[in-house]
């Protein structure tokens, strides 16, 4: 279990993190969400102890992260760019973290193995591409089966497959009982792969809730009909659902909330009115998304 | 899952001092500048010993001075160094895995400067006691000949190394303090090598005495197997070293705790 405690960080008078508050539990993947430049990094340094909050404070387990005698089987920690000498083998780093709290040669191997770098174990990290940079990130964060990890935005450079595969490794070690904390500025990858999320902006907490919720809160499920008569199509879908919400999205096509797309049909065929198309769409995530950032990303394109 | 209540892993001083020792000695660059550091004390002492001609300029020079001419070089070998054991890991990032795994902190600074004392200093010193008595093999007819057994000779072969090692720490020590290869780098060369011979042109005898306590200079006066006129006494010179290095070491250890990583 993670915990922020009022968590604050200042540099002179620029507040990045504010007074934020929140618990990571186990079991699930919880998603830390915001827009770039949000706090996010500088909020899971805190938690690792590489940064000292200004005010506030953080704890794993009930204890800061840095008190615990074996720190590295608490929290496995994947942080923003690359933290390994160059110059070091994938293998080297790895036993040179394993050294400090007296792992095993075996569980270095163990780790190369499920990131799938053994092959490149004994090659220097200078040559290594992103995605295994990444990988060896995730090697050493798992090295200490560690009951939590914190992973700083872990998709970030991969292709899809890489992707994919985090996100799988992702949900089985929520499901193993791990608490997972993840950070991204991609709704959608967070939808995919979180079951709590946590969003901020500047530095404030701005939601606290579940992916399901979120769903819910941004209006559920809508159905785009296009159709050369939308007007006698409005028409017979109110007579025939008077609850149903139906807006214009294009010239010849409606957005029609709370009615399913087979009540539309039946409605549409009973006025002999033609579809051209029939689309039920999924809530846009990424649009609740924005809607709660918008106040507070920090730099945005003008509107055209 | 480690559940925590029995885990025999645990970080510990002990454990900290193996992981730094291999992170030193796995690293290309860390063995091509040791070796470079070996290279040149040697060759210089072959050249020294192979170019001496008795009674010339250098016959007031002391032998082991005269011969371990090269240390002047394998100090700057062991600055950079030093300064690659604590600033090359901000330069790399790496530090921000080092740190996440010992959080604590100071075990890392005091682990990087034991583990890079010892392998300075013994390397440093087994070079020159094989150096010494290779380049006495050219020295034989000169009035520079000698052995490793005449008076003071292991003593100064001793304190020479002693004396790279501490002005290498407090390079190390910089490294730590100001987190930048380069940085760390200008200020050895600028305020550790340069400064003391400008200061050392001003007109005033105070400065000259204070002079002899720096670094380099304190140095110079440990690695001589006879007193050398002006200089530092042997005990003089390793307190005013050790409080260099140590204060530096100090130093880095308080920002270190104390600043954002």
């Amino acid at each position: 279990m993670i915990r922020a405690h009022a968590l604050t960080k200042t540099y002179g008078t620029r507040t990045v993190v504010q007074d934020l508050t929140f618990t990571v539990r186990p079991g699930t993947v919880t998603g830390f969400l915001g827009p770039n430049g949000a706090g996010k990094s500088t909020t899971l340094r805190m938690l690792l102890g590489l940064d000292a909050p200004t005010r506030g404070h953080a704890t794993v387990d009930g204890r800061p992260y840095a008190s615990h005698p074996a720190p590295l089987t608490r929290v496995g920690a994947l942080l923003e760019a690359r933290a390994v000498h160059p110059g070091r083998t994938a293998r080297g780093h790895l036993r040179s973290l394993a050294l400090t709290h007296g792992l095993p040669r075996r569980r270095v191997a163990e780790v190369l193995e499920v990131t799938g770098l053994t092959g490149v174990a004994d090659r220097r990290v200078k040559g290594f591409s992103l995605g295994m940079g990444q990988r060896l990130g995730i090697a050493s964060a798992l090295l200490g089966d560690p009951a939590a990890l914190v992973l700083d935005e872990p998709v970030n450079g991969l292709d899809p497959e890489g992707v994919l595969w985090i996100r799988t490794l992702l949900r089985s070690l929520a499901a193993e009982g791990r608490t997972v904390l993840v950070s991204s500025h991609l709704m959608s990858e967070m939808a995919l792969t979180a079951d709590r999320l946590i969003v901020i902006g500047r530095g404030r907490l701005l939601a606290d809730t579940t992916v399901d919720d979120l769903v819910r809160r941004s209006g559920g499920r809508t159905v785009r009909v296009v159709t050369p008569r939308s007007a006698d199509l409005r028409r017979a879908v109110l007579s025939a659902h008077p609850h149903a919400e139906v807006t214009a999205d294009g010239p010849d096509a409606l957005e029609v909330r709370g009615v399913d797309a087979a009540d539309i049909g039946r409605a549409a065929a009973g006025e002999a009115v033609p579809l051209y198309e029939l689309t039920p769409r999924d809530p846009s995530l990424e649009q609740a998304f924005m809607d709660l950032t918008r106040d507070t990303v920090e730099y945005q394109g003008a509107a055209a | 899952m480690s559940t925590g209540t029995t885990s025999p892993y645990a970080v510990t001083p002990l454990r900290v001092l193996r992981a730094e020792w291999f992170k030193l000695h796995s690293l290309r660059s860390s063995r091509v500048t040791a070796a470079t550091a070996v290279f040149a004390v040697v060759a210089v002492a072959l050249v020294m010993g192979g170019t001496y001609t008795s009674g010339g300029g250098d016959a007031d020079i002391d032998p082991v001075v005269l011969v371990l001419q090269g240390t002047l070089l394998s100090q700057i070998c062991l600055a950079v160094l030093g300064i690659l054991v604590t600033a090359g890991e901000y330069a790399t990032g790496a530090v921000r895995a080092t740190l996440t795994a010992v959080p604590a902190r100071l075990p890392v600074l005091w682990a990087k400067a034991a583990v890079f004392a010892a392998t300075a200093f013994t390397l440093s010193f087994a070079t020159a006691l094989a150096a010494y008595p290779a380049a006495q093999l050219l020295l034989a007819d000169t009035d520079m000949a000698g052995s490793l057994g005449d008076d003071g000779v292991v003593a100064a072969i001793a304190g020479n190394s002693a004396g790279v090692t501490l002005v290498a720490l407090v390079a190390l020590g910089l490294g730590a303090l100001l987190r930048s290869v380069p940085g760390a780098l200008g200020a050895f060369i600028g305020c550790v090598v340069i400064l003391p011979e400008i200061l050392g042109a001003l007109p005033y005898e105070v400065v000259e005495t204070v002079l002899r306590y720096f670094p380099t200079q304190a140095a110079g006066a440990l690695g001589s197997s006879t007193p050398l006129p002006g200089a530092a006494s042997p005990g003089g010179a390793l307190l005013a070293l050790l409080l260099w290095a140590g204060g530096t070491l100090a130093l880095a250890g308080v920002l270190l705790k104390r600043r954002d990583v």
